[in-house]
This record gives structure tokens, sequence and C-alpha cells, in this order.
């Protein structure tokens, strides 16, 4: 009689498929764990701007002023041209801080721009969807030049100083 | 290991299961070790090979899980139906070898960029909507119009037009989400949208209405449906469009209810499936739903085995009807128990996962939408068939995707699959190190 290969061979198809799906969930938690973006850093304290008063937002009228600003280039609820000025660093995102963005794609705490000497570095905060600077994922700190591209979720901001 | 490699790592231990199952059901039927499941372990191993041949060449950092789970679902799909009628399982070969095409096809001409789909945007809408009227030129099965005789072929036009509509839908989101959020107002508490932009959100919800009334089955509302929710969740981050869109569905299907008998009867079965003069009941009875539960009580934990669940006594009518279409997953149950059908529950978890995470990475906002709905939508059809026929929601008449018996069923999930791993492989090629 077969019979005891048949009960075998159900326990062998119950057993393959648990170490198959063992194998995928253990990946599957791997992700999970490491955040949305492979190797992407714990959000750290904005410890060095702190939470000064919401930037003034003052349209850019050129007159030459050298101060570092995010000009808006296409960000949902606010019309193109206007300027945050960032010259002491400020933090992006959803939530209480000092650039508010009606993105649903952006985190409470998205990026941060801080000032380190002369240059002005721009940092994402472990946000889900990412930050871009001129189109590429932002890994890590990087510094801003006049003229780069920031863009969170469908907001877009230009740099210049 | 890179994605692919991996993958293929995973497709092994998909064709150990087909194998593994034919030889059981073998057993079980002639009462001898064929050699016969090897060679169909080694067939089925070559089809998954040749698609993921074809995604190595065009989708190589797209998901590596994706592909063999989806696999392990069409592996137990064929067994089971081998184990349920010869026929039907070769038929069903034939429609997996059709449904790779499919799969293929659409990764080829998508290839470059996905995104070229929101360009056709309203005539991908409208021959989803035609679709979704087609049957109502034919007859009703069982109280609904959802299939539609093309020649010889039962077509189920609903499981391609799920896929239009989720394309549609992350389109027109991605332009209209911002002053959906932007200009809403709260009240009472409550989050509205503006006035002058609840006009669309109403046309969707019209049309469900219209789909509910035209196609008269719930489940499959609801699969719509809730794919919309889902993506207008996700679109504006508001969870009170859901609920408006909640309150107003239950509030279309009441209506419904209170004016066509069959959902009345349906929903009588649900409630009270083991109430003699229902069961009893020759047309929109309980008794399909009273032995689908009796069945999957027969399985205990790890289940009778394969080939062993009474499915048919002689000739006569069969015990548990439907059972390679909507009652697959109750004789799965039955033959491998608990184990086997938690098992099923947790690919489609898997894969859903995976889904998610794929809209997770995704860039853009479209093909963020677009992974959102499609996962979003396969989610909810399992949910509505598994959940009928385990007496959770009143049953409708949907497909178990990659498992039950359809042509139609296969093919349109098999696309959908290959949307996914599009989005997929651009989304992990820009974040990948």
């Amino acid at each position: 009689m077969l019979e005891p290969v048949s009960v075998g061979l159900k326990f062998a198809f119950l057993a393959v498929l648990y170490l198959f799906l063992l194998w995928v969930s253990r990946s599957a938690l791997k992700d999970l764990r490491r955040g949305a973006f492979g190797g992407a850093r714990p959000p750290v304290a904005a410890d060095a701007t702190g939470m000064h008063p919401a930037s003034s937002l003052n349209v850019l009228d050129g007159d030459g002023e050298v101060t570092p600003r995010l000009v808006v280039e296409s960000v949902p609820g606010l019309s193109r041209g206007m300027a945050y000025d960032v010259g002491e660093g400020a933090t992006l995102g959803r939530g209480d801080v000092e650039i508010q963005l009606e993105d649903p794609f952006a985190s409470s705490r998205h990026a941060q721009l801080t000032r380190q000497g002369a240059i002005l570095v721009i940092e994402d905060l472990g946000s889900t969807n990412g930050t871009y600077l001129n189109d590429e994922l932002l890994r890590g700190p990087r510094p801003l030049h006049a003229g780069d591209r920031v863009r969170i979720g469908d907001s877009t901001f230009t740099y210049s100083d | 290991m890179n994605a692919r490699n991996r993958e293929l790592l995973a497709l092994i231990p998909a064709t150990l299961l087909v194998t593994a199952g034919f030889a059981a059901v073998f057993i079980q039927r002639e009462n001898l070790l064929n050699d016969l499941s090897l060679t169909y372990g080694a067939i089925f191993l070559a089809l998954c090979v040749a698609a993921h041949l074809v995604l190595r060449m065009t989708l190589p950092d797209a998901d590596p899980y994706l592909f063999p789970l989806v696999a392990v679902l069409a592996c137990f799909g064929l067994v089971m139906l081998y184990r349920l009628d010869e026929e039907l399982a070769r038929e069903q070969a034939q429609w997996f070898v059709v449904g790779l095409i499919f799969f293929t096809g659409t990764i080829v001409a998508l290839r470059r960029d996905h995104r070229v789909l929101e360009r056709y945007r309203y005539v991908i809408a409208l021959g989803g909507i035609l679709l979704l009227l087609l049957p109502r030129l034919g007859n009703p099965v069982n109280g609904a119009y959802l299939s539609f005789e093309l020649g010889p072929i039962s077509f189920q036009p609903a499981e391609l037009a799920k896929i239009a509509i989720v394309i549609f839908l992350a389109s027109y989101l991605r332009d209209t989400r911002q002053v959906l959020v932007i200009g809403a107002r709260r009240f009472a508490g409550i989050t509205f949208p503006p006035l002058k932009h609840l006009g669309p959100l109403l046309a969707v919800w019209g049309t469900a209405m219209l789909l509910l009334f035209v196609i008269q089955d719930l489940g499959s509302s609801l699969m719509f449906f809730g794919g919309f929710l889902a993506l207008v969740y996700v679109a504006t981050n508001r969870i009170s469009f859901v609920l408006i869109g909640l309150a107003l569905f239950a509030l279309g299907a009441r209506v419904l209810y209170a004016i066509r008998p069959t959902i009345e009867s349906r929903v009588d079965a649900w409630l009270h499936p083991f109430e003699p003069e229902l069961y009893e009941r020759e047309i929109g009875g309980s008794y399909q739903i009273a032995q689908s539960i009796f069945s999957q009580a027969d399985g205990g934990f790890f289940g009778q085995g394969f080939g062993q669940a009474i499915i048919q006594l002689g000739d006569s009518a069969p015990i548990l009807p439907a059972a390679h279409t909507d009652f697959i997953y109750a004789v799965i149950t039955d033959e491998l128990g608990l184990m086997g059908a938690v098992a099923v529950l947790l690919v489609y978890l898997l894969i859903i996962e995976r889904g998610f995470k794929t809209a997770m990475l995704a860039t853009d906002s479209f093909s963020k939408l677009l992974a959102t709905g499609l996962t979003a939508v396969l989610a909810l059809q399992v949910f509505v068939i598994v959940g009928g026929v385990t007496k959770l929601i009143p049953l409708t008449g949907v497909t178990l995707p990659f498992i039950s018996y359809g042509g139609s069923s296969i093919v349109a999930n098999f696309i959908l699959l290959a949307l996914l791993l599009l989005v997929s492989d651009r989304a992990r090629r820009e974040v990948a190190p």
C-alpha cells in the first residue's frame, strides 16, 4: 500500500511550503526593519535649528540680496517664485516645522537644512518617501549649490544664494 | 545574491510543490507512484524559468519574490484542479501558458516606461467600463451579471476591468490629489473635500453604484470601490474621505438590498446557512455555503490529504458545488487542513506586502498610486472570496486569484503582476546603491 507515501508527501508538501514562506518572510522582515530605503539612518534630532519661529515667507523681489533661499518652483498651496529664508537652517515637512508642506507624500519631519560655516547642508531625516536633490535620491548630508533643485513628494524648490 | 538569482532559487520550492502535489494525487487516484509527476514538475519549472529569463533580460532589478510567490499559488491551482478533474487542469495549464504570454508581453511592451499608460487614461477607463457592461448582453449567472460568453469561452470582464480602473484612478488622482487636500474644510469634526472637487469623487461613487446595480454583485463592487478608497486614502492622507466613501457605499448597498431579491437571499443564506428552509431551497439557497463550512471543518489541522476530500458521491450532483472556482479554498482547507489554508493566506499576505513595499519605494506619484491600487484590489479580491467561503461576509462569485479555474482571471492577474514588477524594477533601480 502506498498510503504512508501519500501521507508523507502531504507533510513534505506542507514542509516545503512553510520553509519557502519562512525564507521569503525573513527577507520581508529585513526590509521592514531597514525602513523604506536600504541603509536609511535613524532620524536625526533637530538640535541645530530648535523651534525658532517660522521663517518669514517673502516674495523674491530681485534686489540682489545674498541670503540663502529656497525658492518655490511648484509647491501645492504656494505660488511660484515665493521664497523661504533658510540662512539659519530650517526643517521641511508636513508637521510643525519651519517649512510646512501640504503634501501627503512628505513625512512630518522630512528633511533638514543646516548651516555649516559658509555652506548650507541638506539631509533627509529618515523620511518615508525620500528627498531628491536634482532628481537624485539623497543619501546622507549633501551641500547645496545655487540652482540645485530639491524635491519632496510633489513639492519642488530651487536653492539660491 | 542579486534579485534575479534569488528569484530563480525561489522557483525551486514551487516546482517541488507541483511534483509532490501531483505525486500525491496519482497515488490517491491509481494507487501507484507515477513518474509522470516529475514530468509535470519539469514542465512547470521550464515555463517558470522561461518567464524568469524574460524578467532577467528586461527587468533586472524587479522584486525577486513576487513571481515565485505567484508560481506557488499557480501550483496550488493546478494540483487542486487536477485532483478535481483532469480536463479542467489541462485547460488551466493552457491558460497558465496564455497568462505567461500576456505577462511577458506586457513587460516587453512597457519595459521602457510604464508611465505611458497615463497618456491613455481616458481610453483605458472607457474600455474598463465597457468591459463591465458587456455581461449585461447575456444572461445572469446566479443572479449576477459577471461573465460573458464569447464563442466557447466564458469570459469574466470584471477581472480585466479592475486593472483598467486602477490605472485610470492612479493617473487621475495623481493630478487632483493636491486640490482635494488643500481646499478641504472641517465640519463637525470631519474633513470634507472642497465642493468643486467633490464632483469627481461623487462621480466615481456614482460609477461604483451604477456597477453595483448593473452587475448586481456586491463582491466585485466592493473590490472596485475598496480599491478606489485605498487610492484616495494614499493620495490624500485623509481618513475622513474613506469614511465618507464607506458611508456612501453602505447607503447604496442598502438600497440594492431592498430592491433586489437576489442580494437579499444571499444575505439570508449568509446569516442562517443551516436553516432547513434555506438549505433546501433550489435557487439562491444556503446549500453551497453550508457544505463549504462542513468541508472546511472536515479538514482539521493537517487535512485529509490530497484527493481525500469528498466532493462528489458516485454520479450524483456534487456535494460541494463550484469546487473548482468559488469554493476551491474550501477544497484546499479540506485536503491540507488549517496548515494548508493558512499557508495560502500567507502567500497572499506576502504578495501584498511586496506590492505595498513596491509602492513605498516608487519615486513618482503615478507609480506609487498604481502599485497601491493594484495591490489593494488583489487583496480585496482575496478577502471577498475567502471571506465569502468562510462565512465572514455574504458569498459573492469572484475568483481566488491565480488558484481558481478561469482563463480571464489567470490572464488578468498575470497582467496585474507584470505591472507591479514594472513599477518595482524602476523603483528598486533608483534606490539600489
